[in-house]
């Protein structure tokens, strides 16, 4: 299964090697993960620190229990604090 | 030389229109500090029609130096005293104020029916619980968060980024607040601009950030 993920801000150094042309921008690249991989387990891979997180599939929020499917898109921002 | 202009500058008339359009929209806005209560008067006197303003917290001496407060307001509820502020801009300015904490218990009852949702609060978690509750329990609702307006770096580090979907994003990205990159009103104000500012963009129907 190959999904798109885009990691923003800080997070886009815990991309993945990249290595025959899926980059596809400096914080986005395909990537490919066996079925039925949740959101929670591919950032459990990825090494993300423990931070608070948006988190869009799809340009909506899904929680980490999300299953993926073939062709979606995951994106995580980390926010900071300061308002 | 004249500078060129993306949009020329509209007739009295069209003006009025741009503003008869804003007046009819209702915005939400959770956090009265810093982002909030600047972006809430700059949306007033903009035109937006109705504010939904939420905060759990009281104005103190320490907020005054980047807040939209005065001295003899210490102690009262942000949204009290923000709707004093408002109202003396606009009295017209419909307002609606809860002075509570939210969350995913009580998001969707506050802000129903809202034309867009601005997020304007202090920390990462909340920032985080927030736009998640939003996309959640509003779909279709555009969002406009902020992250990284800390500290003495350059203004024109704060940009806006529609960063996916219904998300725009304001910021640097990076610049914690801490000790060694404390909040200026200056750089606050930039960030709070920037969100009221794409609001009004979003609201008239120019999305592009």
């Amino acid at each position: 299964m190959r999904i798109q993920l885009a990691l923003f801000a800080s997070l886009s150094q815990y991309l993945p090697e990249a290595d025959n042309g899926n980059r596809l921008s400096a914080h986005a690249q395909l990537i490919d993960l066996p079925d039925g991989s949740t959101v929670g387990q591919v950032i459990a891979a990825l090494g993300l620190p423990d931070e608070p997180r948006i988190v869009f599939v799809n340009n909506r929020h899904a929680p980490e229990s999300h299953v993926l499917q073939e062709g979606e898109r995951l994106a995580v921002f980390p926010p900071v604090a300061g308002g | 030389m004249p500078v060129p202009h993306q949009h020329p500058t509209p007739l009295a008339e069209e003006y009025r229109n741009l503003r008869a359009r804003l007046g009819s929209k209702r915005v939400g806005i959770v956090g009265c500090g810093g982002l909030g209560s600047n972006a809430a008067w700059m949306l007033v006197r903009s035109g937006i029609g109705t504010l939904v303003l939420a905060d759990h917290d009281l104005v103190e001496e320490s907020n005054l130096h980047r807040q939209f407060f005065f001295r003899d307001q210490v102690g009262m509820p942000k949204t009290e005293a923000l709707s004093i502020n408002l109202t003396r801009i606009d009295p017209a300015v419909n307002l609606e104020l809860f002075h509570e904490h939210v969350d995913e218990q009580n998001f969707a009852t506050i802000f129903s029916e809202i034309d867009l949702f601005i997020e304007a609060v202090d920390t990462a978690h909340d920032k985080a619980m927030l736009v998640a509750v939003c996309s959640e329990q509003l779909p279709g609702v555009p969002i406009i968060s902020a992250s990284g307006l800390a500290g003495y770096g350059s203004a024109n580090d704060i940009i806006t980024r529609h960063l996916m979907g219904d998300l725009w994003m304001i910021g640097d990205l990076v610049s914690e607040v801490s000790e060694e990159h404390p909040l200026f009103a200056s750089r606050v104000c930039v960030a709070a601009g920037h969100e009221a500012h794409m609001a009004i963009r979003i609201l008239l129907g120019y999305p592009e950030a």
